[in-house]
C-alpha cells in the first residue's frame, strides 16, 4: 500500500487541483450525512470540483461520488495508483466520474469527468458561499 | 380471519410524538403505548389516550415485561441478567459531592413495582420463577390489571382528570406477560411464554387476551418452533398473537426467512388474529396471507431489536420512498430523480408521492424536494450539521400518510399485483445507480410473497 490513510492523499490531490486552477478549496466538507474530502472552485473556469478519496474500496467511492454530482460540476474519485488500476473505468465513464491515480510523486488523471447532469444549483451556491465566492452560474 | 383492510396501529415512542398521534389518530386503527412510557409521564399519557380514544382508535398498553428478562448483549453477544440496558447513568449527591451512579431508569423502576413479583428491578426474571402455577396466575393477573386499570387510576389520582375517571379508556385487548425467547434457552422460554399466555387467557377477563411472541429471528428457521407457536395459538385460548422477531429486518432478510415468516403468519391465521408488533410494508402485504395488522413507530420502528443499540447522535429521519417501501437518504433519491424522468413537481407527484406533505413541499420546483433533508448546526458548538426539526417532521408526516395510503390500497391489490409492482420497481428505481444497493429487497419480497 502506497498510503496508509486517505488523508495522506489529500495534500497531493489538492495540489493537483490547484495546478488546474482550482485554487479555492475546502476539505472534509459535509454533504448531508457524507463528507466530501475536497471541494474546489476554479475562478478561471467558473467550475466546481468534488473529490472522494479512497484507499481501496472503489465501489463505495463511486456510490458517494454519484451523490456529489448533485452539488459539483465535476466529480473525481482519487485512489492510490495500484488500487486505481482495479477500478471499473467503463462504469466511471458511464456515470461521468473522473479518476485520479495518486502516488507519492504525482497525481495522474486516468479518466476525465463529464459535467454533472444532475447538478442542483442551490447546493452548488451553498458551497461557493462557503468558499467566499458569489454564485455566478 | 382478516378484516376488510389491514389494521394500522401506531406505537407512541415518546411524548415528542404526541402531535402526530393527535393529528392523525382518526386515520389509524389503533395506538399502542409501552408501559415504560406510561410510567415516565403518566398524566400526559393518560390524557393523550383519552383524546385518541375519542377519535375511535383502539388502544393497547404493551406491558414491556420482556425488559425484565435476560437478554443478549448486542456488543459482547453474551447473555446478561443484570438488566443493564434499562439502566442509565444518573447524577446523585453524596456527602455534598456530585457523583454518577448507574441505576434503573425511573420509569422501569416504577413499572417493576406496578407489575410485582417475580419482577424486581434488580436482576432478570428467570423462567423457573414462573413454574409455580399460583405465582404465574398472580403475575398474569397483575399484568392484566395493570393494563386495564392503570389509566383509570391515573385519572382518579389527578385533580384535573378525576372527573373523567369513569370515561378512562380501556384497552381493546390485554397482553399476556411475555419474555424474550433467546436462542440459548429456546425451549425453556418458549414453555414459559406459552404457560403465561394460557394462564392469562384463563383469567376470564372481559377483554380479549393477546400474546406477544418475542423471539430471536433465528427461530424463524426452526420448523418445530413455528409449529409450537401455532399450536399454542390454537390451544391457549388467546384471541390474538403479535409477532416480534428481534433481528428480523424485512429489508435485509433473506428469501427463506421471509417465506418462513409468511408461512408462520398463514398457519397462525387459521386459528387466531395475527399482528406484527414492529412491521413494515412486507408485513402489511401479508394481510393477503392472514396478517390482521401491523404496528410501528412514528419516525422509525418498523423493525426493532429487543435490546436497542444506543447511537451517539440523533438519527436522521429519512424520506420514505413509497415505491421502494423503505426510507432512504434525500441525496440518494434526488440523484435518482432525473434517471426516473422526474423533472417537475407534477412528475414527482405522479411517480413518487402526492400526499399532502409532498404536494406542499414540492410545489414550484423539483429542487424543493431537498427540504426533506434540510440541515443546520443545531447549536453554536456543533461540529456537524444535523437534520432540522422541520425537515424531520416533514419526513414523519409523509411516512405516516404514505403508510395510511398503503393500508387503504392493500385490499384493492391482489398478492400478484404486489409481487408484480415490487418486481417492476426493481427494474426502474432499482436500476438507478444511487439506489441499486437499497433496492435488493424488492425481488426477494416479490419471490417470497408466493
Amino acid at each position: 500500500m502506497e498510503f496508509s490513510r486517505e488523508s495522506d492523499m489529500t495534500a497531493l490531490v489538492a495540489r493537483f487541483l490547484r495546478n488546474r486552477s482550482y485554487a479555492q478549496q475546502l476539505s472534509e466538507v459535509g454533504f448531508y450525512e457524507h463528507r466530501m474530502d475536497i471541494y474546489g472552485y476554479s475562478r478561471a473556469h467558473q467550475l466546481t470540483v468534488a473529490v472522494e478519496l479512497k484507499l481501496a474500496k472503489w465501489s463505495r467511492a463511486v456510490s458517494q461520488a454519484l451523490l456529489y454530482q448533485l452539488c459539483s460540476d465535476l466529480v473525481y474519485i482519487a485512489m492510490p495508483t495500484l488500487a486505481a488500476r482495479r477500478v471499473d473505468v467503463a462504469l466511471l465513464q458511464e456515470y461521468g466520474l473522473g479518476l485520479i491515480a495518486v502516488d507519492k510523486a504525482r497525481c495522474r488523471e486516468l479518466v476525465l469527468p463529464r459535467f454533472s447532469h444532475v447538478l442542483r444549483r442551490r447546493y452548488r451556491a451553498e458551497y461557493l458561499a462557503l468558499l467566499g465566492e458569489e454564485t455566478q452560474r | 380471519m382478516t378484516g376488510p383492510k389491514p389494521e394500522l396501529i401506531i406505537r407512541l415512542g415518546s411524548h415528542a410524538e404526541k402531535e402526530y398521534a393527535m393529528k392523525l389518530a382518526r386515520f389509524f386503527d389503533g395506538l399502542i403505548v409501552g408501559a415504560n412510557l406510561f410510567e415516565a409521564t403518566p398524566g400526559a399519557t393518560a390524557s393523550l389516550l383519552l383524546s385518541v380514544e375519542a377519535k375511535k382508535a383502539k388502544l393497547y398498553v404493551d406491558p414491556m415485561t420482556y425488559a425484565f428478562g435476560p437478554y443478549i448483549d448486542p456488543d459482547s453477544n453474551e447473555l446478561r441478567t443484570d438488566l443493564d440496558w434499562i439502566k442509565s447513568d444518573q447524577a446523585r449527591k453524596k456527602d455534598g459531592k456530585r457523583i454518577t451512579v448507574r441505576d434503573f431508569k425511573r420509569s422501569y423502576k416504577k413499572l417493576a413495582l406496578e407489575l410485582g413479583d417475580p419482577i424486581m428491578a434488580s436482576t432478570a426474571v428467570q423462567a423457573h420463577q414462573l413454574e409455580d402455577g399460583d405465582v404465574r396466575t398472580i403475575f398474569c393477573r397483575n399484568v392484566a390489571t395493570y393494563q386495564l386499570n392503570r389509566i383509570r387510576r391515573e385519572f382518579q389520582g389527578d385533580k384535573e382528570l378525576s372527573d373523567f375517571a369513569g370515561d378512562a379508556p380501556t384497552p381493546a385487548a390485554v397482553f399476556a406477560p411475555y419474555f424474550y425467547i433467546e436462542p440459548t434457552h429456546t425451549e425453556t422460554w418458549l414453555d414459559t411464554n406459552v404457560a403465561l399466555m394460557t394462564t392469562s387467557a384463563a383469567l376470564g377477563l372481559d377483554v380479549p387476551v393477546h400474546a406477544i411472541v418475542c423471539a430471536a429471528a433465528v427461530h424463524l428457521a426452526n420448523p418445530k418452533f413455528r409449529e409450537r407457536v401455532v399450536k399454542a395459538a390454537k390451544t391457549s385460548g388467546v384471541g390474538g398473537v403479535w409477532l416480534w422477531f428481534s433481528g428480523f429486518f424485512e429489508e435485509r432478510a433473506d428469501e427463506v426467512s421471509l417465506r418462513n415468516y409468511a408461512t408462520l403468519v398463514e398457519d397462525l391465521a387459521e386459528h387466531t388474529t395475527v399482528y406484527a408488533l414492529h412491521g413494515g410494508y412486507y408485513s402489511m402485504a401479508l394481510w393477503h396471507k392472514g396478517m390482521q395488522g401491523i404496528s410501528h413507530g412514528i419516525g422509525y420502528g418498523e423493525q426493532k431489536d429487543v435490546v436497542p443499540v444506543i447511537g451517539q447522535s440523533t438519527p436522521t429521519v429519512r424520506y420514505y420512498l413509497p415505491s421502494v417501501a423503505r426510507r432512504l437518504g434525500v441525496p440518494e433519491i434526488e440523484r435518482a430523480l432525473s434517471g426516473m424522468g422526474i423533472k417537475s413537481p407534477e412528475d414527482f407527484h405522479k411517480k413518487v408521492c402526492s400526499c399532502a406533505v409532498c404536494v406542499g413541499v414540492v410545489s414550484e420546483s423539483i429542487e424543493e424536494f431537498a427540504a426533506f433533508g434540510d440541515m443546520h448546526l443545531s447549536h453554536p458548538m456543533s461540529q456537524r450539521k444535523a437534520q432540522t426539526p422541520a425537515a424531520a417532521k416533514r419526513c414523519r408526516y409523509h411516512f405516516l400518510l404514505s403508510r395510511i395510503r398503503e393500508r387503504d390500497e392493500m385490499p384493492r391489490k391482489s398478492i400478484q399485483d404486489i409481487r408484480a409492482d415490487l418486481a417492476a420497481t426493481a427494474t426502474t428505481w432499482g436500476m438507478q445507480p444511487s439506489l441499486a444497493s437499497s433496492c435488493d429487497h424488492l425481488p426477494r419480497w416479490s419471490r417470497a410473497l408466493v
